[in-house]
């Protein structure tokens, strides 16, 4: 009997010990060690989607939009209403690319054209700046629209220092409600790192009315 | 000799610091400003402020320059522009000047913006992108600081605390130098 108290004692005690290491790592393992990388969830405010990567320095989130935000956005700035649709059904979303590294000269670099876009039983490439251009001429685009399309885009290319970021949308050539899988590339510190979100959805195209 | 006791709650505490510390770092970096490799000379431009004042870069020679690259559309855009204005406040008198040149919108746009946010330092336009497309952006924000040799020496991409008092304290050392 006494042999027993004595293991539950040095059990609790055993415990006792480790009761702050292990309060902390139940805090922090599943957020940031041994949790995935990708995260996806909605906005409450706006039932949007988003799938977010937090890993290797990187932090990479697209967020969908909607076809009319994007229809009355370039509308805003100088497209036709057809141009305006045409990109609004090519599957948009809002895109955010951080370097979170904090040390210093931790570079992070990425190239649109290198990542791999999956859908439909093909494998394609994002449809970035560049290859809108040829899009916009061949639409013939308004030329303050095209300045204002080509900045509000995600760089193709991009070179970041500690905590730089950039926001801009991204655009995949599918239609609305498509499902795809990303292929995604980054180089830090001269280690390429690659990421995958599986399952993004094209945003419908969603047509809301206001109650009579 | 460390008990085993204690070696838990040490572990728990390095964990912690080390939680902190790169915490801190990460708010360190939003005050950080990332110098430009061998200092090139910004490039001159002309553009008119929302008042169709001309504003040439060149004219300021001998003064320190933020050049901000931005628009109404972009979010962290919007984000740092409150503390761009706390910065021109504490700055103006000192000779650094502030110069956020929008890019590819109109005075109208620009003109309701500031209305949620007003700002004082001048707001140039960039309508056709001649200017941006002459400098080193990719992306907005981009951020320069030109020294009062006319050079680019630190770059930012992505929002600041620009009133943060250590950058502040960046921006006035190429005063002294």
């Amino acid at each position: 009997m006494i042999a027993v108290t004595d293991s539950i004692k040095q059990r609790i005690q055993y415990h006792r010990n480790r009761l702050p290491l292990l309060l902390l790592l139940g805090v922090l393992i599943p957020a940031a060690i041994l949790g995935e990388p990708v995260k996806q969830g909605v906005i409450p405010e706006t039932g949007l989607r988003y799938w977010e990567w937090q890993g290797h320095g990187a932090l990479f989130r697209l967020t969908q939009r909607l076809p009319d935000q994007t229809r009355a956005f370039f509308l805003a700035r100088g497209f036709a209403p057809d141009d305006a649709d045409f990109l609004a059904r090519n599957c948009v979303f809002q895109t955010l690319f951080k370097n979170i590294d904090s040390a210093a000269g931790a570079t992070l670099t990425y190239n649109l054209d290198e990542w791999k876009v999956h859908a439909l039983g093909t494998t394609r490439e994002m449809l970035t700046r560049e290859r809108w251009r040829g899009i916009w001429e061949a639409r013939s685009l308004a030329q303050a629209a095209r300045i204002a399309f080509e900045w509000s885009l995600l760089p193709t290319r991009q070179r970041y220092q500690p905590a730089d970021y950039n926001w801009g949308m991204t655009t995949f050539g599918l239609e609305p409600g498509t499902r795809f899988d990303l292929d995604f590339f980054w180089e830090r510190g001269g280690n390429l790192y690659s990421g995958r979100f599986e399952g993004v959805e094209c945003p419908a195209d969603l047509h809301l009315e206001a109650p009579v | 000799m460390i008990g085993m006791r204690a070696k838990p709650l040490l572990l728990a505490l390095a964990l912690l610091s080390s939680i902190i510390s790169q915490q801190t770092a990460a708010d360190e970096k939003a005050s950080t400003l990332h110098p430009v490799a061998d200092r090139p000379m910004a490039p001159d431009f002309a553009l008119p402020d929302m008042d169709g004042t001309i504003h040439r870069l060149s004219e300021y020679r001998g003064q320190v320059v933020i050049v901000n690259f931005w628009a109404t559309w972009c979010p962290p855009c919007r984000e740092e522009m409150p503390s761009m204005q706390r910065a021109w406040e504490q700055l103006k008198d000192e000779d650094i000047v502030i110069l956020a040149i929008d890019v590819g919108e109109d005075e109208d746009t620009i003109f309701t913006f500031t209305a949620d946010y007003p700002v004082e330092f001048p707001l140039l336009l960039d309508l056709d992108s001649r200017v941006i497309q002459e400098w080193p952006v990719r992306g907005l924000p981009t951020t320069f600081v030109i020294d009062p040799q006319g050079r680019m020496v630190y770059r930012t991409i992505g929002t600041r605390e620009w009133d943060d008092a250590a950058l502040l304290d960046t921006l006035r050392d190429l005063h002294d130098r």
